[in-house]
C-alpha cells in the first residue's frame, strides 16, 4: 500500500479514504465496467462464463466480509446459497411473489438464519466453529434432501420476470447478474471503511480487546454472519433463477470449500479479492473440462484421473498459495503492478 | 426393542472401536500440534485403497505392512512439505491447507483406482457369530478385537517409549518440552505419521468390514464428531467418544433412520457435534480453554 506514484497527493480526508484512491486504480476501473457492459459483444455465446463468475463473487464478497474481515471461519457457506435458492423458488413459484422482491426476501431469509448460526459464535470460535459450519452444512444438505420434492430435492423455478420484461436469454440474465455484482460489490468495498467495518475488523483481530472498546461482540458477529448469508442468499437467488433448476448437488460441501478457495485464492483482506478468486476458480474449472478431452485425446490412459483432476490441481494451488503467498492473487497482482511501475530499475 | 438395542450396542462397539482407533490419531496430532486436519478422512481413505490395490500384487498381510509404511511416509512427508513452512500461521490458513491436502490425496486414490466399491480378498473367515445370542458380523469381531489390540499398544508406546514420552510432553506444554531437548520438529513430523498409521489402519479394518469406496473419506468427520464428543486434546476423550459415536449412531441412527427418516444414520455424527459444542464445547475430558486479554 505504502507504493504510491509520486506527485499524488492527498490533501483532504475525502481523497486518503477513497476507495479507487489513484489515477490508475479510476481508470482502470471504468475500463473494467465498460469490458464488462460491453462483454456479450467479445465473449459471445461464452457469457455464460461471466454470468457464473458474477453470481459466484457476490456469494464470495458476502464470505470475504465474514471471513477477511470479521475473522469468523465458515465451511458451510453454500449452505446459505441453498436456502436462498430454495427461498426464491419457493416464493416466485407457490406464492407469486414477483422476482424483484423474491430475491431480496430469499436474501432476508438467509440473514436471518446466519444471525441464528452466528449465536453460538460468542461462546465457541477458531476451530470449534469451523466445525460446527461445517456441521450445519451437512444437516442443512439433509435437511433440503428430506423435505423438498420427491426425495431428490429437485424444484424448478420460472424465469425471472421484471415488469413486462421475462429474462430468457443469456445476455438479459448477464446484465441482471451484473448489476447486482457491481452493487453488492460497491456496497462490501464501502462498507468495510465504515464504522461497521472498522468494528468488524476490530473483532477480527481481538474480540475481546474490541468488546472492552465498546463493540457489542454479539451485534456484530451475528450481524458479520448475516450479511455473508445475504450475499450468498443472494447468490443462490440468482443462481436458481439462471438455472431454473435447483437441486442440492450445487450446494454440497464441495460448493463451501470451492467458496472458501475462492477468499483464499483472491485474497482475503482485499475488496478486489472475492472477484478475483470466483474469476480464477470458475476459469479453473471451466479451462479444466476444456482441457480434459483434449489431453484424453492425446493420452487415452489419461481417462481415469480426468475426474479427479480437478481436486488435485485445485488442492495444489491452494497449498502453493498459501505457502508462497498468503495475501492471495490480489497481492500478487499489487507486486506485479510494484514490479512494472519501477520497471526496468528495481529501486 | 431390547434385542435392537442389545445388538445395536455390540454392533456399534464394534464399529465405535475403530472410530476410535481413527479418532486417537486425529486427537494426538490436534494434542501435539495444534493442527485440525480436516484431511483425516482423506488418510483413512489413502490406507484403505493403497491396502486393497496392493493385494492384487503381494499377499494381504505384507500389502498392509507395505500400506501403514506408505502412511508414515505420508504424513512425515506432509509434515516436512506442507506443515512446517506454515509453522505459526493463523488457524484459517492451516484449515484450508488440510483441507487441500485431503483434495489431493483423495484425487490421486479415487484417480489411480477408481471411485468404485471394491472389496478386500477373503482374508479373514465370514458369516456371523452369535455373542450371547445376539448375531454380530465375524469381520467386526476381528476389527475390533485388531482395534482393541492397537489402542493398547499404542498406549504402551506413549507410556514407555522415548518418542512417546516426548510427544506427551510436547502436547502438555510446548514450550517447556522444547527448552528440555525434546525436538518439535521431530515430535511434529512424528505426530503426523502416527496420525497417517492410525488412519491408514482404521481404513484396512472398515474396508474389510464393509468394502473399500470414496466414501470411506466421510469416516474422517466420524472421527470428527468422536474427538468433539470426547474433547479435542483429550487422548482418552478419543477413545471414549468413538465408541460413543459408533454405539449412538448404530442405536439411535438406525432407530430413527429405519422407523421415522430414512439417511439418517449418515448425519446423526453431525447431531452430536452441533449439541455439544453448544453445551460443553470443550467436550467431555477436555481442557476447557480459557482466554486471557
Amino acid at each position: 500500500m505504502s507504493a504510491r506514484p509520486a506527485g499524488d497527493f492527498k490533501i483532504t480526508y475525502a481523497q486518503d479514504m477513497a476507495v479507487l484512491h489513484t489515477a490508475f486504480y479510476r481508470w482502470g476501473f471504468l475500463l473494467l465496467v465498460a469490458a464488462l457492459l460491453l462483454a456479450p459483444l467479445w465473449l459471445g455465446n461464452r457469457i455464460f462464463l461471466l454470468t457464473t463468475i458474477g453470481i459466484f463473487a457476490i456469494g464470495a464478497t458476502g464470505l470475504a466480509l465474514l471471513t477477511g474481515f470479521t475473522g469468523q471461519i465458515s465451511l458451510g457457506h453454500a449452505a446459505f446459497m441453498a436456502i436462498g435458492a430454495y427461498s426464491t423458488a419457493a416464493l416466485t413459484g407457490a406464492l407469486r411473489v414477483p422476482f424483484l422482491l423474491a430475491v431480496p426476501l430469499a436474501g432476508l431469509v438467509a440473514f436471518a438464519l446466519g444471525a441464528l448460526v452466528a449465536l453460538p459464535s460468542l461462546r465457541i470460535k477458531g476451530l470449534y466453529l469451523a466445525i460446527a459450519t461445517l456441521a450445519f452444512q451437512f444437516l442443512t444438505d439433509y435437511a433440503i434432501i428430506h423435505a423438498v420434492g420427491e426425495g431428490l430435492g429437485a424444484i424448478s423455478v420460472r424465469a425471472p420476470r421484471i415488469g413486462p420484461w421475462i429474462l430468457r436469454t443469456e445476455t438479459a440474465m448477464y446484465y441482471l447478474v451484473l448489476a447486482v455484482w457491481l452493487a453488492a460489490g460497491a456496497f462490501a468495498a464501502n462498507l468495510v471503511r465504515t464504522r461497521i467495518g472498522l468494528a468488524l475488523m476490530a473483532v477480527r483481530d481481538r474480540d475481546y480487546a474490541a468488546q472492552v472498546l465498546g463493540i457489542n461482540l454479539l451485534a456484530y458477529k451475528a450481524l458479520a454472519f448475516g450479511l455473508a448469508a445475504f450475499y450468498a442468499g443472494i447468490a443462490g437467488g440468482l443462481w436458481a433463477s439462471y438455472n431454473r433448476l435447483v437441486t442440492p448437488e450445487h450446494f454440497t460441501i464441495i460448493q463451501s470449500i470451492d467458496y472458501v478457495a475462492m477468499v483464499v485464492m483472491g485474497g482475503l483482506t482485499s475488496v478486489w479479492g472475492p472477484h478475483l478468486g470466483a474469476a480464477f476458480v470458475t476459469a479453473l474449472s471451466q479451462g479444466l473440462k476444456v482441457l480434459t478431452p483434449m489431453l484424453i485425446a492425446i493420452a487415452p490412459s489419461f481417462g481415469q484421473i480426468a475426474t479427479p483432476l480437478r481436486e488435485i490441481v485445485f488442492g495444489a494451488i491452494l497449498i502453493a498459495l498459501l505457502i508462497w503467498e498468503p495475501g492471495g492473487l490480489a497481492m500478487l497482482l499489487r507486486k506485479l503492478k510494484r514490479l512494472l511501475d519501477l520497471w526496468p530499475f528495481s529501486y | 426393542m431390547a434385542e435392537f438395542l442389545a445388538s445395536g450396542l455390540l454392533n456399534g462397539l464394534a464399529v465405535g472401536s475403530i472410530y476410535a482407533l481413527i479418532a486417537l490419531g486425529f486427537a494426538l496430532l490436534y494434542k501435539s500440534t495444534k493442527i485440525l486436519n480436516l484431511a483425516h478422512g482423506e488418510l483413512v481413505l489413502f490406507g484403505g485403497y493403497l491396502a486393497i490395490g496392493l493385494t492384487h500384487f503381494v499377499p494381504f498381510p505384507v500389502a498392509v505392512i507395505l500400506t501403514l509404511a506408505a502412511a508414515a511416509a505420508l504424513g512425515f512427508a506432509v509434515e516436512r512439505v506442507i506443515m512446517r513452512p506454515l509453522f505459526g500461521q493463523p488457524v484459517l490458513s492451516v484449515i484450508i491447507v488440510t483441507l487441500a491436502l485431503g483434495y489431493i490425496v483423495r484425487g490421486v486414490m479415487v484417480g489411480l483406482w477408481g471411485g468404485a466399491t471394491r472389496q478386500f480378498p477373503t482374508v479373514l473367515p465370514t458369516g456371523t457369530v452369535s455373542l450371547g445370542g445376539l448375531a454380530v458380523q465375524r469381520v467386526g469381531v476381528y476389527s475390533a478385537a485388531t482395534a482393541l489390540v492397537l489402542l493398547v499398544v499404542f498406549w504402551l508406546f506413549f507410556r514407555y517409549s522415548l518418542v512417546g514420552i516426548a510427544m506427551r510432553a510436547a502436547a502438555n506444554e510446548q514450550l517447556t518440552a522444547s527448552t528440555l531437548g525434546v525436538s518439535l520438529r521431530r515430535v511434529f513430523a512424528y505426530a503426523w505419521a502416527f496420525a497417517a498409521v492410525a488412519g491408514a489402519v482404521g481404513g484396512v479394518l472398515l474396508g474389510l468390514w464393509l468394502g473399500v469406496n470414496f466414501a470411506l473419506g466421510a469416516v474422517g468427520l466420524k472421527a470428527l464428531a468422536a474427538v468433539i464428543l470426547g474433547g479435542l486434546d483429550s487422548i482418552p476423550g478419543a477413545i471414549v467418544g468413538g465408541l460413543a459415536i459408533g454405539v449412538i449412531e448404530t442405536t439411535i441412527g438406525g432407530y430413527i433412520d429405519a422407523h421415522i427418516i430414512y439417511g439418517f444414520k449418515d448425519i446423526v455424527a453431525f447431531v452430536v457435534i452441533l449439541v455439544v459444542l453448544m453445551i460443553r464445547p470443550y467436550g467431555l475430558f477436555g481442557t476447557e480453554h480459557i482466554e486471557r486479554l
